[in-house]
């Protein structure tokens, strides 16, 4: 019998994972813990969801809980289900977003308490220690842009708290880029949308002195946006080095950098993390080190995180030579355009950022950035990671699909999952569609007419 | 044209296999419809395909597997998604196609294929069972009617009543519904069609209309689903003689095509890109280098038999 190649994955990993990273769980460890006992230490605790408010209430001596963030590690270690049944039997279903259906029973299980074991099933209580861990609000903020959701959230938390918990929520239009001078980070919308937020940010700093009982710290809040600024610098250079072919670190360790981009203080030991995340893709790129052993192909996720899913996703991608580069939640999104923040009045640009939320653009600025990306990184295909309950997310992704075939000749695959909730999973779905387009690739490759160079994104902005 | 090689199709409800010569030739067939996927489901298929060529598994050049089970079958030197094998096969049994339309039991797909008969866009339905064979067997088993007699029924039928859901689910509860209100079967068989062919038509709409379509997989035996269908997509929708056994065919044609590394390209156009043959090794006769156009003879050939 004559025997072809197999395609069968092979069984020593592929993966090269940045080293680094593993410091960077332990500073988010140590954050967390703080962040426990931080009612102890005599801190006041906010919660806050949407956009990066944390050096806020840096400046203002406050400890901050990121709800999608808990959600995150929650799910990351495969303990979000306790906070979800929690959340489930408040009422809110399966079919609401898993961040805020898993930080609701956070909620929920915070005033209950881990000490009442109401549920029959099995190890559910044990694993609901964490999930109950957190420290209960004294104020929370809403900084959400471009997800309704994502207000109502943080409206019902202070509902589960009784109504008894200050909340201020800062409001974001939505840059829909359809004026005539509209463009990515240029026209009017963007000042009329970039000045609205700034004086919202003002007005949050009185409701901040108001709760704290102190004036805030202007210059703390410089501070720490000069060491935010260096780190998001330091990032941008990281994730411009992983341009290089082979590419030296994956989607997948960047994703591991997004919570220390995102609600770490700013301080030196945030910018020393990204100076030698760095500084090790600059030592890979010199010893000739790849991310993915013998890179084949290069692909594009669009998608929040499947955070259960991390580890598995970063191996079965390589299984199969397949390098994950750039996606719209890594290169567009935490501080990416550090340039526009000016340290010594940082209110700005901080609200230009949380305007900069990826799913608080039109459509034409999302293909601008897709394209833009694609091309930048030498993108073959496109993984759309389609998160069941995120709809903020998927709307758009069709549009990008085919805006990306029909300007850059670049096939896609869409697989069905979810930020913090694996039952939307189904490995096959996955498997097939992507083996599926790894072929099609090849035979394109083989034919001579894979991605139409040259063409070029056809989206024009103004200068 | 003495190789000979099998081609697996382990899908979700059925096992299909087919035995192709070197000529690509269909030698032998079979379908066999598992509850789930079995190894049993497909060591069946592939024994009733070797018995009916009179082989053994001894006797093959090559065995590429394809569908959800594809990893289960032994002795595949190579496997393939259903993407690949539905295309390569339907282009083989129907020269010319552009779109490929394969419902089967738990999905269904839509694939474009360009000019010389390769993959060149593809969707797939999500993971609920919307549109697919098993949507089929729900209605079959709400209205109470054999699955095999489920098309003449739906064509009876008139289409105007509202069929909302297209979770499989939910619309046997809808259709119970509808027969609680005395609603007419087959109108109900017959709304139930047209509700899938315009899930279909969204699926196709993410791949782009092109003709000349082609409807494959255990549901275009329906002759409702392919009425419907062609209705949705104002087009004629072509069913090829065994619709079936596209995938299978076409793994077994890329067992061939991989075997015989020599231009596959005189009669599957692009095979040859897929698998590049090596510089000398063309079949005799068909390298038309050096040559003006004249047999051994010194006549000129046509390529047609001659008129006596």
């Amino acid at each position: 019998m004559t025997t072809t190649a197999p395609t069968a994955p092979t069984a020593e990993p592929r993966t090269e994972r940045l080293a680094i990273t593993r410091e960077g769980g332990r500073m988010i460890a140590d954050y967390w813990e703080d962040l426990f006992v931080a009612r102890e230490s005599g801190r006041k605790i906010v919660w806050y969801n949407g956009g990066a408010l944390n050096p806020m209430f840096q400046a203002a001596g406050l400890a901050w809980c990121h709800g999608e963030a808990f959600a995150a590690r929650l799910a990351a270690q495969r303990l979000e289900g306790p906070a979800q049944l929690a959340g489930a039997e408040y009422g809110y279903n399966a079919e609401l977003c898993s961040y805020s259906r898993t930080h609701l029973g956070c909620a929920v299980l915070t005033l209950k308490g881990s000490e009442e074991p109401d549920s029959g099933v099995v190890g559910l209580h044990d694993r609901a220690d964490l999930a109950a861990k957190l420290p209960a609000p004294d104020l929370f903020v809403n900084n959400y842009a471009g997800c309704s959701t994502g207000q109502q959230w943080d409206e019902v938390s202070y509902r589960v708290f009784g109504k008894n918990v200050p909340i201020f929520n800062v409001s974001h239009p939505f840059l829909w880029g359809n004026r005539p001078d509209a463009g990515y980070l240029v026209g009017s919308e963007w000042d009329e949308a970039s000045r609205y937020v700034r004086d919202q940010l003002v007005e949050l700093i009185d409701f901040l002195e108001v709760q704290t009982g102190r004036p805030f710290d202007y210059d703390a809040l410089s501070e720490s946006m000069t060491y935010i600024k260096r780190a998001g610098e330091l990032r941008r250079e990281g994730l411009d080095l992983c341009k290089a072919t082979p590419a030296p670190a994956t989607f997948w360790d960047w994703i591991s950098c997004i919570a220390p981009i995102n609600f770490l203080p700013g301080n030196q030991a945030l910018v020393d993390y990204f100076q030698n995340v760095k500084d090790e893709i600059q030592q890979r790129i010199d010893a000739g080190i790849s991310g993915v052993r013998d890179e084949k192909y290069r692909l594009y996720f669009d998608g929040i995180m499947n955070w259960n899913k991390l580890g598995f996703l970063s191996r079965k991608f390589a299984e199969h030579g397949a390098a994950v580069l750039a996606g719209r939640y890594i290169q567009n999104a935490f501080w990416q355009e550090p340039h526009l923040i000016d340290t010594s009045d940082p209110l700005l640009g901080m609200a230009q950022h949380y305007l900069l939320c990826p799913t608080n653009h039109g459509s034409k600025t999302l293909d601008h950035l897709t394209l833009r990306d694609c091309e930048s990184y030498g993108i073959d295909g496109i993984v759309f990671h389609s998160t069941r309950t995120c709809r903020a997310f998927t709307g758009p992704q069709r549009l990008l699909a085919r805006s990306a075939r029909d300007n850059l000749g670049i096939p896609s695959i869409f697989f069905e999952g979810d930020v913090a909730d694996a039952s939307f999973y189904k490995e096959e779905i996955l498997d097939s569609r992507l083996v599926a387009m790894l072929e099609a690739i090849d035979v394109a490759r083989e034919r001579g007419d894979h991605r139409r160079a040259g063409r070029g994104a056809e989206v024009a902005w103004p200068a | 044209m003495t190789g000979r090689y099998l081609g697996v199709d382990l899908g979700s409800t059925t096992a299909k296999a087919v035995v192709v010569d070197g000529a690509g030739e269909i030698l032998s067939s079979s379908v066999v419809t598992m509850g789930a996927v079995s190894r049993a489901g497909m060591q069946r298929a592939v024994d009733q395909a070797l018995r009916e060529a009179g082989l053994t598994e001894s006797d093959l050049h090559g065995t590429v597997s394809t569908g959800y089970g594809r990893r289960l079958v032994p002795g595949a030197g190579r496997t393939y998604t259903e993407i690949t094998c539905h295309a390569r096969g339907t282009a083989e049994m129907v020269p010319g196609v552009r779109l490929v339309i394969d419902v089967g039991g738990q999905d269904s797909k839509a694939i474009t294929v360009g000019p010389d008969g390769l993959v060149q866009d593809f969707a797939m339905n999500d993971r609920c069972a919307s549109g697919t064979g098993r949507f089929y067997e729900v209605l079959a088993r709400a209205v109470d009617v054999p699955i095999e007699g489920l098309g003449e029924l739906a064509l009876r039928g008139s289409d105007d009543l509202e069929v909302s859901s297209m979770c499989a689910t939910f619309a046997e509860t809808e259709i119970v519904s509808m027969l609680a209100e005395d609603q007419d079967v087959a109108d109900i068989a017959s709304s139930v069609h047209r509700a899938i062919a315009a899930r279909t038509l969204a699926l196709v709409a993410q791949v782009g209309r092109h003709t000349p379509v082609v409807l494959t997989g255990g549901v275009a035996r329906n002759p409702a689903a392919v009425h419907f269908l062609s209705r949705a997509l104002d087009a004629v929708v072509t069913v090829p003689a065994h619709p079936q056994i596209t995938g299978a065919f076409g793994a077994a044609l890329l067992a061939r095509d991989a075997d015989r590394k020599r231009q596959v390209a005189l009669d599957v156009p692009g095979a040859d890109e897929m698998f590049p043959r090596a510089r000398g090794h063309a079949p005799a006769g068909r390298d038309c280098a050096g040559c003006d156009g004249t047999n051994e003879s010194g006549t000129l050939d046509l390529g047609i038999p001659a008129r006596r």
